[in-house]
């Protein structure tokens, strides 16, 4: 079975997994007029430079070959299934699933604050916090490919 | 204090704004700078503006309900000019361009594809396929200790990672690209390794889809399609 999930964001309502998935067009492109200022979007650039694939690191190389040892050849093409539940939860959480590597973490940890919505305080955090938070939740991913 | 800046359309736009909020809390009541060609809809800009959900979703809902009833160019989240007369004044000074682009996105809307693949699925193909890899994995499992040897693996296979994504990521945009006006390229990210919108008119969005089901459902199910749109055209502005 084909993994494909599509929006249809044309009319009104503007849902939270819906924002989540245009977020980065929101922020990173559209028209900009050079006269204009843009007001200091604290985390917006950081974003920008954390969801950019990294190329060519270290890290990167060593993650591969861990990867690469932990990998079950036999079990080769015969589990597709978990794949379909990963699907399911994209659009909530694009930034979930073993494999989707380190980086993430700031992306999830921004699409996080934004869902909490109206009620509380927790939207208002500085970047360090947030920038924190990303940082623990990579210590983690990386835990849990030990 | 400053004028936010959400989007301009033509002077003939109906610019339907009742019910309509805009960013800040409370949120600011939305208004048009007029000149004869052009029309743009702002709204005081809060201070201290941040990239909160609700003033995301606000931004995101006037475009939306612009779009509805004609062709509007998109602007950037958190866009904020001197005051109205400088709003005015940049839309007298780029008025050509402005009206060109608005006659160039007219009837389209954005369409925005990611495509990841299932990492573990992508590294059996390149094992399947490199002695080369096939060796040092042996050898680095067996030797864990082994720093040279899992760096030059983990090089390895960095390298056919991102030839084979570069390689899907051409096929699929070719094959996509006849079915909408324009495609922009957008860079990849860590979860996936095509990020790319398309400028589509509006009559022809089911059978653009159609070719993104039909495109996914060739590739099989370690790959993992996410279409979003109609959307208002970000990257196309």
């Amino acid at each position: 079975m084909t993994a494909i999930q599509q929006s249809n964001a044309a009319t009104s309502g503007s849902g939270s997994g819906n924002l989540y998935d245009v977020l980065e067009l929101i922020l990173d492109r559209g028209l900009v007029i050079d006269a204009f200022v843009r007001v200091s979007l604290v985390g917006i650039e950081i974003l920008k430079i954390d969801v950019r694939v990294v190329v060519a690191s270290v890290d990167t190389y060593l993650r591969f070959a861990e990867a690469c040892n932990r990998l079950d050849l036999e079990s080769g093409r015969k589990a597709p299934n978990q794949l379909t539940d990963l699907v399911g939860e994209a659009t909530e959480s694009g930034a979930k699933g073993k494999s989707k590597g380190a980086l993430t973490g700031a992306v999830e940890a921004f699409s996080e604050s934004l869902q909490k919505g109206q009620e509380d305080s927790a939207e208002e955090e500085e970047r360090p916090a947030r920038k924190s938070s990303a940082t623990s939740s990579r210590r983690t991913a990386r835990r849990r490919e030990d | 204090m400053g004028t936010y800046l959400y989007a301009i359309t033509a002077a003939g736009h109906p610019l339907r704004l009742s019910g309509l909020d805009g960013v800040g809390d409370p949120a600011a009541q939305l208004r048009t700078v007029r000149t004869k060609d052009l029309c743009a809809v702002v709204s005081d800009a809060p201070p201290e503006l941040r990239a909160k959900r609700r003033d995301v979703a606000a931004h995101q809902g006037v475009q939306e309900c612009l779009l509805a009833d004609g062709a509007a160019l998109p602007m950037r989240f958190g866009l904020v000019g001197a005051d109205d007369a400088q709003v005015a004044a940049v839309l007298e000074q780029d008025r050509d361009s402005y009206l060109r682009r608005l006659a160039e996105v007219d009837g389209c809307r954005e369409y925005h594809l990611k495509v990841a693949r299932d990492e573990d699925d992508l590294l059996r193909e390149i094992m399947r396929e490199s002695a080369e890899v096939r060796r040092l994995n042996d050898r680095t499992r067996r030797n864990p200790g082994a720093y040279d040897d899992r760096m030059a693996l983990g090089e390895l296979i960095s390298q056919e990672v991102q030839a084979r994504q570069e390689r899907d990521r051409s096929d699929i945009v070719a094959r996509l690209a006849p079915a909408a006006v324009r495609a922009a390229d957008a860079e990849a990210t860590k979860s996936h390794f095509l990020s790319v919108s398309f400028l589509v008119e509006r009559e022809k969005a089911a059978a653009f889809s159609e070719a993104v089901h039909e495109e996914a459902g060739q590739r099989g199910d370690t790959y993992t399609f996410s279409l979003h749109g109609p959307l208002p055209p970000y990257s196309f502005v």
